[in-house]
């Protein structure tokens, strides 16, 4: 935490933390909606669903972080690895595994 | 042994289809339902007005008082303090030294109370009815395969209604599926809904993990008096820090 | 409140949206007043439709076409009833704006006095009323007015810079800077209020007959200094840095004696800047300068600002070169 006489100079806009935020969620849980669709298809199991849904969701923070980060994590994110990389993987985790359910069962017949 | 159950594919267009589609469409009735049911700010009388802005006139003081000097912001903290402890701003001076309202009592607590209700409620009802419509409906019998694995403690709950020992627990009813919509949804919804929705789940949780809502500053049960004196008090602790020191070295620093 | 975020258009936009007004005008007569919507057939309703609305009417007063303004205000109050504050606001506006004389101002006068009377939270007629004061040259009153509201209100910044402004023309030069600061106290970040605080302090020094303060020079310098901080291209800051520097280095060329005797009273307030930094912050205030008004509207600069701009740096560079 920076200490105070430091976000008295550069202040912390709460606006923009909620925008980054949520730019971030939109995007997780409409690429894991996709991964579910996908997994479904492929007729993947238990553990190498998961593992393709972790693989994805790492391959889409990659992009997040190239090129609408530019890099530059720091400059958006107060605690990048926590928001960046790792933020609401979970929340997308119930769309993958309702899609994944719904396409499994639809594809697999 | 690979368990494998052969199933009509109407199946699916007959459950699993309508239950999702049930449960989106109770999602969006419930948020405009909750919008509404809601009721209008309550107007706050003139003297009301000025006790809560002049609290927010001293938080604001106690948190940016970097940004004026330190004179200006010594005689602000004197006119504050004093008016604090003697009460200047209250809405009603007589009823200083008594205790808080009983939030039985207090009409304006009433309120809060009541919208805090009329949301579990809305979230409540929905939810049950459409249970209640699964097991009526969609019982005693298996429709889809998990395509994950689960300890055999949920067989009974996902199971409901089909009553054998040695199906794999990967078989549930459409009872499961409605759990998996539950959660699943949630995303789908702040994308149709925009993000703060009344459909969501996890919204409403956290909104009753702080239900100060629409009355404003002063929870109910809470003495005005005793906010401005530990806000009076507050303010005498700062140590003022002039953000203005120094910044002509921070800009030539910036380039 | 909406109604100052609405008026930030220019006036060349204002004058092509009232343009553009009967069109849309008549292509929303079906909105929100059907009793039963009929989805597909008429527009469906929503906020900003009738933000809209608030900017259309505001645009049409200020281009003058006064019979598009009282469709936009027949509109809003069919929809949301004469008795909501905000409508009330907009419709004395109106009525001001299409008054006649002093005398029918008088009159309006008279109804908001008599709507507060009944009602003393109503904050939009409250803010009209000292707008109608200020128009009717009654400063004085205006102020005390603006000065009860504040004693109720007191974190409500758009008074606040209302009032200095009306400080600032009675040169009431403390009680403006006051004004500012309780400001800044709501919004701390707002690097164009610590801007126009700099430009307050610096009109301060040059309109009173002393010889130039340098303390309060010096602490106009340090607040264009802030809002750069706080906005790295921002084109009044570099103009007010610029306009302060000189002036210091001017009024102090040898930092040795002056310097010395305000670091002596050094009560709370700040040293004076060594006559090196100002020199460096001049530097960079003219190169910064330079920059921008080759850039000019390409990046979104003002133009009136921009033509300023060049002008305080040829106004500067012209000494130099005799």
């Amino acid at each position: 935490m920076p200490t105070e006489r430091e976000l008295a100079i550069s202040p912390i806009v709460q606006e923009s933390v909620q925008h980054n935020t949520r730019v971030i969620s939109n995007i997780r849980s409409l690429t894991a909606s996709l991964f579910g669709i996908a997994s479904g298809i492929l007729g993947l199991e238990s553990y190498a669903g998961f593992a393709f849904y972790l693989l994805g969701t790492f391959f889409v923070s990659v992009l997040i972080w190239a090129f609408l980060a530019k890099g530059k994590q720091g400059e958006y994110f107060q605690g990048p690895l926590s928001e960046l990389w790792a933020g609401d993987v979970l929340g997308g985790g119930m769309s993958f595994v309702l899609t994944w359910t719904l396409f499994y069962g639809l594809v697999r017949a | 042994m690979v368990q494998t159950i052969h199933r009509d594919p109407a199946l699916f267009y007959w459950i699993l289809f309508p239950i999702s589609i049930v449960m989106i469409l109770t999602g969006v009735l419930r948020h405009y339902a909750t919008i509404l049911l809601q009721t209008t700010p309550k107007k706050l009388t003139l003297p009301a007005l000025r006790e809560q802005r002049q609290l927010l006139h001293g938080i604001n003081l106690r948190t940016n008082y970097s940004a004026i000097s330190s004179a200006s912001f010594a005689a602000r903290k004197n006119y504050l303090v004093s008016a604090y402890k003697n009460g200047d701003f209250l809405k009603d001076p007589d009823n200083r030294g008594k205790p808080a309202g009983n939030p039985m009592t207090d009409p304006a607590a009433m309120e809060g109370m009541m919208g805090m209700m009329k949301g579990n409620m809305a979230m409540m009802i929905p939810q049950t009815l459409i249970m209640g419509w699964i097991n009526a409906f969609f019982a005693g019998f298996v429709i889809m395969k998990l395509p994950f694995p689960l300890t055999l403690r949920f067989k009974s709950m996902l199971q409901s209604g089909v009553a054998t020992r040695d199906l794999d627990v990967r078989w549930v009813s459409s009872l499961s599926w409605y759990f998996l919509n539950l959660f699943g949804l949630q995303s789908v919804f702040i994308f149709i809904l925009g993000n703060d929705n009344a459909a969501s789940q996890m919204a409403q949780q956290m909104q009753q993990m702080n239900p100060s809502g629409a009355g404003g500053m002063f929870q109910p049960g809470q003495d005005p008096d005793k906010m401005f004196k530990s806000e009076a008090e507050n303010l005498e602790v700062v140590e003022h820090e002039y953000i203005l020191k120094g910044v002509e070295e921070r800009v030539l620093g910036l380039v | 409140m909406s109604l100052s975020s609405s008026l930030r258009h220019s006036n060349s936009e204002a004058l092509s949206l009232s343009q553009q007004s009967t069109q849309y005008l008549q292509k929303h007569t079906s909105t929100g007043t059907s009793t039963i919507p009929v989805p597909f057939i008429s527009y469906p309703e929503s906020t900003e439709l009738w933000l809209m609305y608030e900017k259309l009417l505001l645009s049409c007063l200020r281009a003058g076409d006064d019979k598009a303004a009282h469709l936009c205000i027949e509109k809003l109050i069919d929809r949301f009833g004469a008795t909501n504050e905000r409508i009330m606001g907009l419709r004395g506006l109106y009525q001001e704006a299409v008054a006649k004389d002093d005398a029918a101002l008088g009159r309006i006068l008279k109804e908001y006095d008599e709507v507060l009377a009944e009602d003393p939270v109503n904050t939009p007629v409250a803010k009209r009323r000292i707008a109608l004061l200020q128009s009717l040259s009654r400063t004085t009153d205006a102020i005390d007015a603006l000065t009860e509201l504040l004693e109720s209100s007191p974190t409500d910044i758009e008074a606040w810079t209302e009032l200095s402004d009306l400080y600032l023309s009675q040169s009431l030069f403390p009680q403006a800077i006051f004004c500012l600061e309780e400001v800044l106290l709501v919004a701390p970040s707002a690097w164009n209020i610590h801007a126009r605080l700099g430009e307050v302090l610096y009109i301060s020094v040059t309109s009173s007959n002393e010889s130039a303060d340098g303390k309060t020079l010096a602490e106009a310098m340090r607040r264009f200094c802030r809002s750069i901080e706080l906005c790295d291209d921002y084109l009044r800051g570099y103009y007010g840095l610029k306009m302060t520097s000189d002036r210091l280095l001017s009024a102090f060329p040898d930092n040795s004696k002056a310097a010395g005797q305000i670091l002596s009273t050094d009560n709370g307030e700040l040293p004076m800047p060594s006559t090196a930094t100002v020199r460096k912050l001049n530097e960079k205030a003219t190169s910064k300068l330079a920059e921008m008004t080759r850039w000019t509207t390409a990046r979104g600069y003002n133009y009136a600002e921009v033509v300023a701009a060049k002008e305080l740096l040829d106004k500067s560079t012209q000494p130099k070169q005799r």
